[in-house]
């Protein structure tokens, strides 16, 4: 019999993960759709590496920043006495960052693909940039911000290189389902890891299927 | 009650055009901006909005300086007060046609005028729908209602009737000057419809290249100052046909088509969809009185 | 269209009518009647250069003087060019003010027996003409 406690924990930790990138997202998606700024295709850039990084990349700077060690991760837990490497926290930060354009991509693409005259519409009723965004410009992109959810969410379930290095193995703590597979086969337990790799394969499966039918427009009348 | 000079360098397909206009637009005058596509007549328009930013000049309105580059005065679009109305519509689709108009209105603003616009546009059967749902010319009416909730003194119109067939355009033309008399406004009209401005403008301003070239009342610029016949419309070529030794040249004027006979020597030049006036002595044309 | 300039020589005015004058050269003089005055068109001013349209069509072509008509204008001149259609046909002749040309039917073409060089009187009534700055 598998240890449910991995898959509770995946689920905890995609939740809070995708949650904290919607609330990063928005703003972030908000300012590269309509800044002209010089610094946009810098942060773009670093907005989109985690798509062609290796996980392990990023694991490990995450591993050496936040490292007690290390300067930053030695003021962290000398003056807020946390310690993000091998805990929870840690598992978080690492999941927003490898996650992030999974959730800023589509929500950029849509802002972008709304007609300009729609928030000039809105300034000249008299209505600020917050109101216009919250009122008039996500409610007109329902579609991208579940795709943005969907992936975002699926995306850190699977994950593997950035939770191994920066999390390691610890169980109840760290040890997400994709772990608990690779724990599984090295000690030969073919049986547990193709139970939990079922689960994953389902998991993803219905998610990817939900943005697509959604995309493709089937569940529009669901959706208003 | 509307001074305005303002500069401004704007990129077009074919090079820089140097933007350069000067208004003076009185109190309750609704005017016209008209020129050929290009010529900075919707900049114009977002500049005076606050939509686009000026290079150089100034913006006044009653006495109240919404810009002036040499003093750092910028007033935002939200702070200018005016009506706004895209060519596009830009209704929220999120909302109803109700709902658009709701969105509009400021902080304890009385709810009264929602329903006093909704009724002069006569979009009672269709306010609880989705702008989505309706033609064109509804969609327009929404989007002059909506721009009036917040009373402005103002009502920018950027070439609001372009999409719209003749039929529909001349309503729309109907509900423009209505409001406009009604709520006492000063508009400002993007259009390059002759018949359209004829029927509605107190005063042109031609611009051409961004800089303006003729103004004046629409009367004296497209017809008076050259013919002195009395019986004088604008319309649009619709057919030219060569029958005989004469030409038979259709004009589309408003909703009526007419035939004008024509010698070869006065269509040199003259195409399909070119605008034209149709002029005759006083003397000719018969009264018959339709009976009812 | 047929397009003239002179200078105003004259003008009658009663009530919102004018009967104006139109010195084309010295030999000519053509009258036309607008509803305008000097007051509602400020271009009436004796003097001033002007130009008068009138449609092809309405020019009426003679042979002969007569007399006693009641048409204004009558202008002299030559036929030069003729284009016969089937119903109607362009004339051009030449005159005291330049090149008339007008439309009349074939008909009344073949009756009146015109061709190049044939001498004719082209009249126009004075409500037939505009003015134009």
């Amino acid at each position: 019999m598998i240890d449910w406690e991995p898959i509770i924990l995946t689920a905890k930790l995609a939740l809070v993960t995708t949650t904290i990138l919607l609330i990063l997202s928005i703003p972030l998606a908000y300012w590269l759709a309509t800044s002209t700024s010089k610094m946009k295709p810098i942060i773009e850039t670093l907005v989109s590496m985690p798509l062609v990084l290796p996980p392990t990349v990023l694991g490990f700077y995450l591993l050496m920043v936040f490292s007690p060690g290390n300067t930053i991760g030695g003021w962290l837990l000398e003056y807020l006495g946390v310690q993000l490497i091998f805990s929870f926290s840690g598992l978080v930060i690492g999941s927003v960052i490898y996650s992030l354009p999974f959730m800023v991509n589509p929500i950029q693409s849509g802002l972008s693909s709304l007609p300009a005259s729609l928030s000039e519409a809105s300034y000249v009723l008299g209505k600020s940039r917050i109101k216009t965004l919250c009122r008039v410009l996500l409610p007109n992109i329902k579609p991208s911000l579940l795709t943005g959810i969907v992936l975002a969410f699926a995306h850190t379930i699977g994950e593997f290189g950035v939770v191994l290095m920066i999390g390691g193995n610890i169980p109840e703590k760290t040890k997400v389902v994709s772990i608990a597979i690779y724990d599984e086969v090295e000690a030969l337990n073919y049986s547990n890891a193709n139970t939990y790799s079922l689960l994953l394969f389902i998991i993803t499966f219905v998610v990817l299927l939900t943005v697509y039918a959604i995309n493709g427009g089937y569940l529009k009348r669901f959706w208003k | 009650m509307i001074t305005v000079d303002i500069y401004k360098v704007l990129q077009a397909a074919n090079g820089n055009i140097m933007l350069n206009i000067q208004l003076d637009i009185a109190k309750g005058q609704l005017v016209t901006l008209y020129g050929p596509s290009g010529s900075g007549k919707t900049s114009t328009l977002r500049m005076l909005a606050g939509l686009m930013p000026v290079d150089k000049g100034h913006i006044s309105v009653q006495n109240q300086r919404w810009l002036c580059t040499k003093e750092n005065i910028n007033r935002s679009p939200q702070q200018r007060s005016i009506g706004y109305v895209f060519q596009e519509y830009a209704l929220f689709p999120n909302m109803t046609v109700r709902g658009n108009l709701e969105f509009a209105l400021e902080k304890r603003q009385n709810t009264d005028i929602i329903d006093e616009l909704i009724a002069i546009v006569e979009l009672e059967e269709l306010q609880h729908r989705k702008p989505n749902t309706l033609s064109g010319g509804q969609q327009q009416r929404v989007a002059l209602a909506r721009a009036l909730v917040r009373k402005p003194k103002i009502l920018l119109l950027d070439e609001p009737l372009s999409a719209l067939d003749i039929k529909m355009r001349s309503k729309l033309q109907d509900y423009i000057i209505k409001v406009h008399r009604q709520y006492e406004l000063t508009t400002i009209l993007v259009s390059h419809d002759i018949g359209e401005i004829m029927k509605m403008s107190d005063k042109i301003y031609c611009l051409e290249d961004g800089k303006i070239v003729k103004q004046g009342n629409p009367i004296d610029i497209f017809t008076n100052t050259r013919v002195s016949g009395k019986f004088q419309f604008t319309g649009e070529v619709i057919a030219i046909k060569k029958e005989d030794i004469v030409y038979v040249i259709t004009v589309l004027m408003d909703q009526n088509i007419v035939k004008v006979i024509a010698q070869e020597s006065e269509i040199i030049g003259l195409v399909i969809g070119d605008k034209v006036v149709v002029a005759s002595k006083a003397f000719n044309p018969m009264l018959l009185k339709v009976e009812v | 269209m047929n397009i003239f300039s002179g200078h105003i020589s004259d003008i009658q005015v009663n009530e919102s009518l004018s009967l104006v004058s139109i010195k084309i050269n010295e030999q000519a003089i053509l009258q036309v009647i607008v509803v305008e005055t000097p007051q509602t068109a400020p271009y009436l001013i004796k003097k001033n250069p002007i130009q008068v349209l009138f449609k092809e069509t309405e020019v009426i072509i003679t042979k002969e003087d007569i007399p006693d008509i009641s048409i204004e204008n009558k202008i002299k001149g030559t036929v030069n060019t003729i284009e016969k259609g089937i119903l109607l046909s362009t004339l051009s002749m030449d005159s005291e003010i330049g090149t008339i040309v007008a439309i009349l039917s074939t008909e009344a073409l073949q009756k009146l027996n015109l061709e190049k060089g044939s001498v004719v009187i082209a009249m126009i009534k004075i409500n037939e003409i505009m003015l134009a700055e």
